[in-house]
Order: C-alpha cells, then sequence, then structure tokens
C-alpha cells in the first residue's frame, strides 16, 4: 500500500479520504486554499500545505501546485475526492507522467466519458441499452416518421450541434412532425450552421437510477447495487437512496451484471457510477458514466457493508479484487440527505459564514452516518459548494429508514447559518416521496405546496 | 529442382534390433537415466522444506510456484545448468547450492519463448554463489544471440560474500550480468523484471537495465541495505523503507509498477509479454504443420547400445527426432562416414550433421573399411560445405556428435586433416546462424571441437545420459601412459608377475579416473556443457531452441528454401 498520499481536494471530502488513508495506514498530506487554512479537518491529516489564493482556480483546481505539492511532500498516489480535478483526464494523465499514481481510472477512460457520445457508443457497443431513437443524425423526414412509429411518442428532435434548446422540437404524435422537423433544421442551421438532426425517445417522469461498479486493473468487475437520485433541484441532488423502490430484485441482478461487464469490457478501473434514465414502463437507458467516487457513495457503504474508497486505494496500488458478485449481499435500505448551508426557501440561496453550534445526532448502532469535515465555529466559505454535512440513516427497510432519518434530522442542531434540513423534512415526510413512486420533478412540487400551505 | 523433398528414413525399431537387446538397452538407459531424475528432484527442492516454509512465511512464493505461474498453462519449462555446483560445497560449515542458487529456463509465456532467470530463494535468500554469474550470463547470452525476451525474477541477498573471491572480480564476474543487461538492452530484446523481495547490491543493478519493473510490496531495491546503512550512517530504518516500491516506483522512477503480491506481479509480468510482437515461427512454417516424428524419440532409450563401443544406426537417431521422420539426406555418396541433411523439426528448417557409426567404404581403396565416428578428409569436405551452406541460409544447425576425433596417422597428414580441420573450425567459428550442440555418447578430442563443441559458441549444448566428453578415452589415455611397457598390441611385455601386476593396476587406475571424469554430471558441475538430458527429451528441447530460433525476425538471414545455397551443393554432386 502507498506510503503517504496527497489529498487534491477540501472539506467533507478530503475527511472522508484522511478517515479511509487512516484505515489503511496510509499518511495523508492535506492542501488547503487561503480561505480554508482554519478548516477542522486540517488537523487530522498528517502534513498540510497550503496550494494557493481562496478562488479553486489559484487553489483546488491549480493542476502546477498540487503536482508539485504531491513530489515535494514524496507522496505515492493523490486522491482527487469528487468534483474538481476528479473528472480532469489532463490532471490524470500529468499526475501519471510524474508517476504520482492518480487513484481513479486510467486518463484514457475519464476522456472517452467525459466524450458522451462517445460514452454512449462505447457503452451501447459494450451491452447496455440506450435511449430508443435514431443510429445517428436523420436524413430524411420518412425516416423519423419511421423511428417516430418504432419507438412511440412523445420524441425528442435534437440539433446535432445543438445546445441551449436551440433546434430541439418535442412532437406528441406523427400529425405535428413534417412541421416540428422544418422548425428545428431551420432552426439548427440558423443557430449552428448545420442541419443535422437528431431523434430520440422523450423520456417524461424519468427517474434518476445510478449503479455503482468497482472494476480492478485485471479485467474484474463487481456492481454495488444501484441508487435513487432523482429527488434533485436544478440537478443538484439532495437525497439519494439505496436501493431504489422502483428496481426489482431481477432488474438489478440482470442490470447489475449487465453494468459490471460493460464496465470491465470499456476497460474501466476503479469505482464508478453508470447513470440510467428510467422510464414510467421501468426501462433502463444509459445516459453516462461518472469516472469518479459520487458524493452518493455512502448508501451504497452502508447497504453492502463494503468501503468503496478502500477499495479505491487498494485498486489504485494494483492489488485485484476480492470481491466476488456472489458474496456481495444487499441488505436494509439506506437514505441520504445533503446538508448544505442554503436556504431551500430563497431558492437554495448559498448562506455561508460561520456555524454557531453543530449537534449532529447520536449514531446509535450503525444506523446513522454522519459525513462531515465541520465543527462547531468552523467556517463555510462563499468560494466552494456549501456542503455542511451528509446525514445518512440505515433501516431494515425503507419506512425504517425514512423514520429513522426524520428522527435524526429533527435532532440535528446547526446554528449560524441556514440549512436545507427543512426541505429534507418536507421531503421525508411527503406521501409522494413515502410512496417510493416519486420522479425528478418531486423537489418544486413537494416545496411549492410547503410554501403554500404555509408550512415555513 | 529447387525443391526440398523430405523423404521418409524411419524404420520400426523391431526391424533395428531384437527384442532382448533392445530390452537390456533399455534398462541400461533407465538406470542412468532414473540417477538424473532424482538429482533434478534434489536440485529443484533447494535447500529443502524449512526454507520454503521461511518464503511462505514471508508471504512470497518460491521461485518454482513463481515460475509455474508466469509459464503458460499445460507447457513444460525447460531448464539448463540444472547442475552447475553439483556436489561441490563452500564455505564454513560447508554448504552445497543446488543449481547456483538460480533457476535459468527456457519458459513458454503468452504463447512466446522467453529465457527466465530466476534467483532461488529457497537457496542462501537467492544469492550468488560462485558459478551462479556465469550461468545467469550463459542464459543471457542465449537470449541475446536468439533475440528471445528475458524475464528476471529477482529475489536475491547479493552475492554470497565469504566467496567474493571467485565471483566478484574476474571477466565473467557479477559485473558481466549488468554488461549482458545493457547488450541486450542495446539489440533490443525485450527485458522484464519483476522484484520479489531482497535485491541488494549487484541484484540492485541487474533489473533496473530491463525495460519494465515491477516491484512487489515486499521487495526493495537498494545500493546497500539496512544494516550497511545503520553501520555507515548510523540511520535505524527498513530495506523496504529505503528502497521499496514507495520510494522506486513513484519517487525515484527506478521501477515502473508496484504490485501487491507475487502472483499479481506475475501477472503484470505476463501482461507486458503480451504486448510484444508474437512471434515468426509459424510464418516460418511454410504452411506445414508441426508433426511428431513417426517413431517416438524415447525409442532412442532402447537403440542407443550398453557398450559404448558398438554401433548403431545414426540414421535411425535422426528418423527420431524430425518431423514425421522425414529427411533430405544430401551427399550421401561422399564422405560416408558423415550424415548431413535436412529435416523439420516443430514445422521448421533444421539442418542435421551427424557421425555415422558403422564401417564405411574406403573412398580410394573400395575392398577396404574403415570405423565410423572418425572424421575423414571428405566427411569434413562435406560437413564444412554444409555448414557454410546452412549458414547462408540462415539454418540452424543441430551437431548430432558421437565422435572419437580426427583419423591419426600418416594417411591423415598427407590427406592434410589438419588443414581441412582447420577450414571446418574456422567456418563455425564464423557461422552466425543458430547452432545446436547435442552430445549424444563419445565427443572426444579435436572431433568435440570440429563439430562445434562449447567452445564453438552454439546456442545451446546438450549431454545424454551416455554423454562421454574428453580429449580421450581413458582406456587409450592408459596405453598411451603405459605406452613403454607395451607391444604394438598393447599387451604387456613384461612376465614378472610383479611388475605385470603393478602395469595393470596403473592402467585400470587411470582408465578409471577418466572414465569418470567424463560423467556428464562433471561437465555439467562445471558448466561445461548446459543441461544433461534424458534421450526421450532430446527432440522437445530441439523443438524449443528450434522455435527460438525463428522466433525473432529482423537480426538474422532466414532464405527462402526456393534459393537455398544448399541447392548448389546438390545441384554439383548429383550424379547425372
Amino acid at each position: 500500500m502507498f506510503r503517504r498520499i496527497l489529498i487534491a481536494n477540501r472539506g467533507e471530502v478530503a475527511a472522508r479520504i484522511i478517515r479511509a488513508a487512516k484505515k489503511l495506514g496510509v499518511e495523508t498530506v492535506a492542501v488547503y486554499s487561503a480561505a480554508d487554512e482554519d478548516s477542522p479537518h486540517l488537523e487530522d491529516a498528517d502534513l498540510r500545505v497550503c496550494i494557493g489564493g481562496a478562488q479553486s482556480g489559484d487553489s483546488y483546481l491549480n493542476m502546477r501546485a498540487l503536482l508539485q505539492a504531491a513530489l515535494q511532500y514524496d507522496c505515492q498516489a493523490v486522491h482527487p475526492g469528487w468534483g474538481f480535478l476528479a473528472e480532469n483526464a489532463l490532471f490524470a494523465r500529468l499526475c501519471e507522467q510524474q508517476k504520482t499514481t492518480f487513484i481513479g481510472p486510467p486518463p484514457d477512460v475519464i476522456a472517452l466519458m467525459g466524450d458522451k457520445a462517445k460514452a454512449k457508443e462505447t457503452m451501447r457497443a459494450a451491452g447496455l441499452p440506450l435511449i430508443p431513437g435514431s443510429d445517428g443524425v436523420v436524413s430524411s423526414l420518412t425516416e423519423v416518421r419511421d423511428i417516430g412509429d418504432r419507438v412511440g411518442y412523445p420524441i425528442l428532435l435534437k440539433a446535432r450541434s445543438g445546445g441551449g434548446g436551440k433546434g430541439m422540437r418535442v412532437c406528441r404524435g406523427p400529425e405535428l412532425l413534417a412541421e416540428m422537423y422544418e422548425q428545428a433544421s431551420i432552426e439548427a442551421d440558423k443557430a449552428f450552421g448545420d442541419r443535422g438532426l437528431y431523434v430520440e425517445k422523450l423520456i417524461e417522469k424519468g427517474r434518476h437510477i445510478e449503479f455503482q461498479v468497482l472494476a480492478d486493473a485485471f479485467g474484474h468487475a463487481v456492481h454495488l447495487a444501484e441508487r435513487e437520485c432523482s429527488v434533485q433541484r436544478n440537478h443538484q441532488k439532495l437525497i439519494e437512496e439505496a436501493p431504489s423502490p422502483a428496481v426489482t430484485n431481477e432488474l438489478r441482478r440482470e442490470m447489475g451484471e449487465r453494468v459490471a461487464k460493460a464496465a470491465a469490457a470499456a476497460g474501466y478501473v476503479n469505482a464508478g457510477t453508470v447513470e440510467f434514465l428510467m422510464d414510467e414502463e421501468g426501462n433502463l437507458y444509459f445516459m453516462e458514466m461518472n469516472t469518479r467516487l459520487q458524493v452518493e457513495h455512502p448508501v451504497s457503504e452502508m447497504i453492502t457493508d463494503i468501503d468503496i474508497m478502500e477499495h479505491q486505494f487498494r485498486i489504485a496500488a494494483n492489488q485485484p479484487l476480492a470481491l466476488q458478485q456472489e458474496d456481495i449481499a444487499f441488505e436494509g435500505h439506506a437514505i441520504e440527505c445533503r446538508i448544505n448551508a442554503e436556504d431551500p426557501f430563497d431558492d437554495f440561496a448559498g448562506s455561508p459564514g460561520s456555524i454557531e453550534r453543530f449537534e449532529p445526532p447520536a449514531g446509535g448502532n450503525g444506523e446513522i452516518r454522519v459525513d462531515t469535515h465541520v465543527r462547531q465555529g468552523a467556517t463555510i466559505p462563499p468560494f466552494y459548494d456549501s456542503m455542511i454535512c451528509k446525514l445518512i440513516a440505515k433501516g431494515e427497510n425503507r419506512e425504517k429508514a425514512i423514520d429513522l432519518q426524520l428522527a435524526a434530522l429533527r435532532r440535528f442542531t446547526i446554528e449560524g447559518v441556514s440549512t436545507t434540513i427543512p426541505a429534507h423534512l418536507a421531503l421525508l415526510e411527503s406521501e409522494e416521496f413515502r410512496s417510493g413512486e416519486y420522479d425528478t420533478g418531486i423537489v418544486p412540487r413537494v416545496l411549492t405546496a410547503l410554501q403554500q400551505g404555509g408550512g415555513r | 529442382m529447387a525443391k526440398v523433398v523430405l523423404e521418409d528414413i524411419g524404420v520400426p525399431i523391431g526391424k533395428l534390433l531384437d527384442s532382448t537387446e533392445y530390452e537390456s538397452n533399455v534398462r541400461h538407459m533407465r538406470s542412468l537415466e532414473q540417477t538424473i531424475l532424482e538429482r533434478r528432484d534434489e536440485v529443484a527442492a533447494g535447500w529443502g522444506p524449512e526454507y520454503v516454509e521461511r518464503v511462505h512465511h514471508k508471504g512470497k512464493l518460491t521461485t518454482w510456484e513463481r515460475i509455474d505461474l508466469l509459464k503458460d498453462p499445460d507447457t513444460p519449462v525447460f531448464p539448463v545448468g540444472t547442475f552447475v555446483n553439483y556436489g561441490i560445497e563452500y564455505g564454513d560449515p560447508p554448504r552445497k547450492s543446488p543449481g547456483a542458487g538460480v533457476v535459468t529456463a527456457f519458459v513458454k509465456v503468452c504463447g512466446r519463448h522467453t529465457v527466465v532467470i530466476a534467483n532461488d530463494n529457497t537457496v542462501a535468500s537467492g544469492s550468488w554463489w560462485p558459478q551462479t554469474p556465469e550461468k545467469i550470463i550463459r542464459a543471457q547470452e542465449i537470449a541475446l544471440r536468439l533475440r528471445v525476451p528475458v524475464i528476471y525474477l529477482i529475489d536475491c541477498s547479493g552475492l554470497n560474500l565469504p566467496e567474493q573471491a571467485n565471483t566478484f572480480p574476474g571477466k565473467y564476474g557479477a559485473g558481466k550480468i549488468f554488461k549482458m543487461n545493457s547488450l541486450l538492452s542495446a539489440e533490443q530484446v525485450p527485458q522484464v523484471a519483476g522484484v520479489f523481495g531482497d535485491c541488494i547490491a549487484g541484484g540492485g543493478y541487474m533489473p533496473i537495465i530491463s525495460d519494465k519493473v515491477v516491484m512487489t510490496e515486499n521487495a526493495y531495491m537498494v545500493i546497500a541495505g539496512a544494516a550497511l546503512v545503520k553501520g555507515g550512517k548510523s540511520q535505524t530504518i527498513t530495506s523496504v523503507d529505503i528502497g521499496g516500491p514507495d520510494i522506486h516506483v513513484h519517487i525515484s522512477n527506478c521501477a515502473d509498477m508496484r504490485a501487491p503480491d507475487d502472483p499479481t506481479a506475475i501477472e503484470m509480468i505476463r501482461r507486458e509479454i503480451e504486448k510484444l510482437p508474437t512471434t515468426a515461427i509459424e510464418y516460418y512454417r511454410y504452411g506445414m504443420s508441426p508433426v511428431e516424428p513417426r517413431f517416438p524419440t524415447t525409442e532412442l532409450t532402447g537403440l542407443m547400445p550398453v557398450d559404448y563401443r558398438m554401433a548403431y544406426d545414426m540414421r535411425q537417431v535422426i528418423s527420431r527426432l524430425v518431423d514425421a521422420s522425414l529427411f533430405w539426406e544430401l551427399l550421401p555418396e561422399v564422405g560416408q562416414e558423415m550424415i548431413i541433411g535436412v529435416g523439420r523439426v516443430s514445422g521448421l528448417y533444421t539442418g542435421f550433421i551427424a557421425n555415422n557409426q558403422f564401417l564405411t567404404e574406403h573412398p580410394e581403396d573400395p575392398h577396404n573399411t574403415r570405423p565410423g565416428g572418425l572424421l575423414y578428409q571428405q566427411g569434413i569436405a562435406k560437413i564444412s560445405a554444409f555448414s557454410r551452406a546452412c549458414n547462408a541460409d540462415g539454418i540452424p544447425i543441430v551437431w548430432l556428435q558421437d565422435i572419437s576425433g580426427f583419423d591419426i596417422g600418416p594417411e591423415a597428414e598427407k590427406h592434410g586433416l589438419l588443414g581441412y580441420g582447420s577450414d571446418l573450425l574456422y567456418t563455425n567459428s564464423t557461422n552466425t546462424t543458430p547452432m545446436i550442440t547435442i552430445l549424444l555418447r563419445k565427443a572426444s578430442g579435436a572431433g568435440y571441437y570440429a563439430m562445434s563443441g562449447h567452445p564453438y559458441d552454439p546456442v545451446l549444448q546438450l549431454s545424454t545420459p551416455i554423454t562421454r566428453l574428453a580429449v580421450m578415452e581413458g582406456r587409450t589415455l592408459a596405453i598411451g601412459a603405459y605406452r613403454t611397457k607395451l607391444d604394438h598390441n598393447f599387451n604387456i611385455i613384461t612376465d614378472d608377475p610383479e611388475e605385470r601386476a603393478k602395469v595393470e593396476q596403473g592402467m585400470a587406475g587411470v582408465e578409471a579416473r577418466i572414465t569418470k571424469d567424463m560423467d556428464p554430471f562433471r561437465s555439467a558441475r562445471q558448466r561445461d556443457t548446459d543441461e544433461i538430458v534424458l534421450m526421450g527429451e532430446l527432440r522437445d528441447y530441439l523443438k524449443t531452441i528450434i522455435e527460438m530460433s525463428y522466433q525473432s525476425i529482423g537480426y538474422r538471414r532466414v532464405k527462402t528454401p526456393r534459393i537455398w545455397s544448399l541447392h548448389d551443393l546438390a545441384a554439383m554432386f548429383r550424379r547425372i
């Protein structure tokens, strides 16, 4: 195992990495920006080094400074955590060039998965289903009509060179197709100088389901079941749970195996997440692969009793993955709430500042886990994300997990900044969430109802 | 007709000798082979179970366990130098060094032949004994000659210091290993090293020049280990801290990859070998598949007579070594005491030069015959020409020696055998095509040299259980030594019973000592031959070394059979 690693991250992420490193007897070098010099987690690292100013570009995204620090402190490896440089192929490449092991996938795989079109093609070839639609750009209206008949309406027309909704049309039936096709083509031509359109089935009321995978450097991969991450506002996840109430045991087994196989076939190494969109009929369609450990990994750890980050270290040190799929059991249900310094009643506006009181709920039999770097008196600086902590509860079933999480949230005292706890309480209490039959539109529905009902 | 037409030369064993004789031959050979098998086991056991246990206790595999993981499943390993240092003891208290503490072998890895050099960690922690460097250098030399990848499995605590005067300073001292590393590298011979444990001083230099270096978590490479650093610098620190993978893989860049344990490191080495070009072997088979001889090689155990003075049919030896027992014999009419020709071994063209054991007609006196197993003028000329032609065509040559030496006497000098012999030596010395020498039985005197014995740099020299390697037979030397006491028929002249007994005893003593020195184990012990193999293994070793000779491209001449120089030779002598 590595003797010493550099943590190219901050806050809660860095605290999590220090914990895993200590478990493995690995020394840590924590980096910090000028704004983070008092961050409590720095005390837990073996060595500390300031790498630049408060702006991320000067510090946590400053590759030269990070690489220099790794060299100067004789680090064998760098853990990028998540966010910042975690999915930066260039950074991973620079690390490999100087023989500081990047704890994550190889740079080529990061680059491949970073190119969404190539990632889709790769994973389709590796056996994962994509949203039904055209195979590339369509050449005629007849072709679009055929696709519509085949995949069913509504369908989405999208500009090949598109972005920002330009050249995009939702078509709900064949009768409007000719008109929409014409409009979208002209719009795309005007905006991008490229009339090329492609077509895919529009998935409404989709659910965000993602599978956790672990793959070693020798082509062996396993999956750690799925997480449901449909509770989002503006594509920011608020609550995640595992397993998903929408995934049956058969689907988990079948899709999990396909995911593990596809990851291995794509040359994936280390921890990664394969994201799917689930339609109302329960079909899963590959969206993208995240080449990092995710914020919400603790829910998978809770239901499998596997320390994913420990495996990240081991895989990076070329240890073959000892886990076999048949040995991995999924037990109970885990729910994670991201508690941020944000005001949920002011469109989640950031609320940085000093945390005057911080009293997390007591754990009790491993049912409650709090992942954080924060201690009383700590400051949430305005420069970065506003994560205070993650609260994770595990119960023997979903019902119990929700109750435990609600109880823990109510016992949680944080003063000095606004937090997202009220939003979590409202969501967990909502009939829609408790029923398990929710989709990515749940947050505005629940919160609007809460505000209209004067629930504040 | 520039065609190569091979003909069936095989004769069933039952037609060659009766079953009683065959069985008696087999029994004799089997008893000799039994000794070889037992001694192989003895060498493979290293210093025994106690040391195997020590290795396992450290979380490591033994050298043979590593080789077993490294090789392709179900493929044989062909060790060379097994009996180096056999029976020799060094130090105080005296200890043996089985295999000189290192395994060198031909091992198939990911479909490619490789030369593996692996310190035996069950013998004094893989340290280097007298002759260990020479054994390693020989393996490197074979790899360099044939451009075959080298894999080092290193677990070596350095020179065995009490014996340093024998291993350190000489031309073939330990430092020559690093020179060979460099030459291999300069000739683009791939070298991959796995470091599995100690790798101190000299051991530390050995892997560094390799293209790829894998280190396990148990491994360290240091100029000086913890003990010396403590003595010299008063620092207390472990050797792994000084030069483990944390330092060399990530910080000093003296190694490339880290592996948690031995099996993973070996898997990583295999993956490196897999990245190399595949072999040209199939290409050079010219469409023919390898096929076993019509009659099994193991029949050689019964073909070779118990009495070393008895003749046997050398063509039938060849028929049991070549594919389908098919052979193209060239110039059978001239120099009949020699057999030359081309066969396939594993589908690959191979030249054979062998001593006919039977009496042959004297070329100038058809009523007279001459004994076989000797070199006469025409035979020497024939094999010189064949050796040159094979070299020109890039055909590997197998020398099948059962030779008593050059013919002697007035006729030999009149025929200028010194000149013809020297031409042969010159030819063989300057040949670049791979030559393999098999000391089938007698390898005597200048005949051993003239037929590409070890000093003439064959890529491999094999001995058999009945090899007799010497300047001359014991009986011959005894006669020479007591010449003044003997008459023209080599009978003792004196009638004095006491004197007679003295001469008899003296002659018997000389003969016994020489015979003992001709024991193949003696030459194997001092590296005068590469390996002693069983009769039944001869073809397997040949297949491997011939395949190795055709594995890599771009470094030596290999002509299409259409334009072989051999055809010129055949055409000129063809009777019209």
